[in-house]
């Protein structure tokens, strides 16, 4: 009996929500989200890249370019030039330019789809807002995913999140100017890791 | 009306500043690009490259070192604005990304094999080959600009062509990897040095 009470008890622990699981406080919306990051068209924005995935590392350039008003290019390269792939985001449309034919994996490109459209997406409706360690929380979806953004109140974290657990991680550090010099992408379903240092000078 | 006449002027001139050469003048380039190649044995050199992406408003420009050994040792070392550098060695690519070091066995690697030749051939200029290459030669001032088209369709797919750009001695100056998007890589090669000794320590990882 003993056992049984302690096994509810743990399950209605773990099918808390994950802003109960975090301790998340219900606050008044006070605004929408605002991404900041890659949304100036003046900008060429560069960064080192390193990816591991499944124990394998590589790295390369990351290279993203506001070039409209809803309007993103995400190429990646080899230090030394060659293109790795070429995505483009126009709207709510995503469009593969060019990908080299040993990454033309569809998994990959959902997951890098997905990922990529937090970056570029700039504006996105607060559909409930939470305070946590003084930071404030804004809930929202995107392609239907749930999506928390902490801001502090620059934007410094982005939690994409099913009903209950944490799926990945984006972290914005070293911000001046509008620009994150460092950007890490944390996936804790699967094992990838993107990590992101701006070399534009 | 005399401004119009200035610029049609400059005009002829600036494509003039390119012409093809007679088959002569490319014979006589290739004899001496390949007995200048034949004769090196080391390379030491500066190098800028300029990746350019038509929707950018500037080239990426990364800058380092590179360091050539007869027959195969090669090193090719960015600097700025971060670190990083390839080692081809004993038939093995060694890769240091910025103190993260890995390797790559390119014996069994045939894709890599080709790629470090083509690096070693690109360097020194000696690309000269009908079978893989279709070829076109011009005079560009002192200097003389080959365009190098690859024949292979699974290399063609990546690379549309290179341009390579020898000074009057026969030497590579710059390298340009134009990708069939038109996007392309430009490396200008700096205080290059060809047949000093370099210390084997060079050549390691």
């Amino acid at each position: 009996m003993r056992y049984l009470l302690i096994s509810i008890c743990f399950l209605v622990v773990s099918c808390a929500s994950f802003p109960k699981k975090n301790n998340f406080q219900n606050t008044a919306i006070t605004g929408d989200i605002n991404n900041p990051y890659f949304s100036n068209t003046n900008k060429d924005y560069v960064y080192k890249a390193n990816i591991e995935v499944y124990n394998n590392s590589f790295g390369g350039l990351l290279i993203i370019k506001k070039t409209g008003e809803q309007k993103h290019r995400i190429v990646f390269t080899t230090e030394m030039g060659n293109k790795l792939f070429d995505f483009l985001f126009e709207k709510d449309n995503f469009k593969v330019n060019y990908i080299l034919e040993e990454l033309d994996r569809k998994i990959l490109i959902q997951v890098l789809k997905k990922d990529f459209q937090v970056l570029v997406t700039k504006n996105l409706k607060t559909q409930e807002a939470f305070t946590s360690n003084n930071q404030t929380v804004k809930k929202t979806t995107l392609a239907n995913k749930n999506y928390y953004y902490f801001e502090t109140p620059k934007l410094t974290k982005v939690i994409r999140a099913n009903s209950r657990k944490e799926k990945v991680r984006f972290l914005f550090t070293e911000i001046n100017d509008n620009i994150a010099e460092h950007i890490e992408i944390v996936h804790t379903n699967i094992k990838l890791k993107i990590n992101l240092k701006s070399i534009t000078e | 009306m005399p401004k119009i006449f200035y610029l049609l002027f400059f005009m002829v001139f600036a494509t003039q500043a390119q012409t093809k050469m007679s088959s002569t003048e490319a014979d006589a380039l290739k004899t001496k690009v390949k007995a200048l190649a034949s004769a090196t044995q080391t390379i030491s050199s500066d190098f800028i490259q300029y990746k350019h992406l038509d929707f950018l408003d500037n080239a990426i420009e990364t800058s380092g070192k590179l360091a050539f050994k007869s027959p195969n040792l090669l090193k090719w070392e960015y600097v700025k604005p971060f670190k990083y550098s390839v080692l081809f060695k004993d038939q093995t690519l060694f890769i240091n990304d910025e103190g993260n070091k890995s390797n790559v066995d390119i014996g069994s690697n045939k894709m890599f094999k080709q790629l470090n030749e083509l690096i070693i051939n690109s360097v020194k200029g000696d690309m000269f080959d009908e079978t893989e290459f279709r070829i076109e030669y011009f005079k560009k001032e002192a200097n003389s600009l080959v365009y190098f088209f690859p024949k292979e369709k699974k290399f063609s797919k990546y690379i549309e062509a290179f341009h390579i750009l020898f000074n009057e001695k026969g030497d590579v100056v710059e390298v340009k990897m134009i990708e069939p998007s038109q996007d392309y890589t430009k490396i200008v090669f700096t205080n290059k040095v060809l047949n000093q000794t370099i210390d084997n320590a060079v050549f390691t990882n």
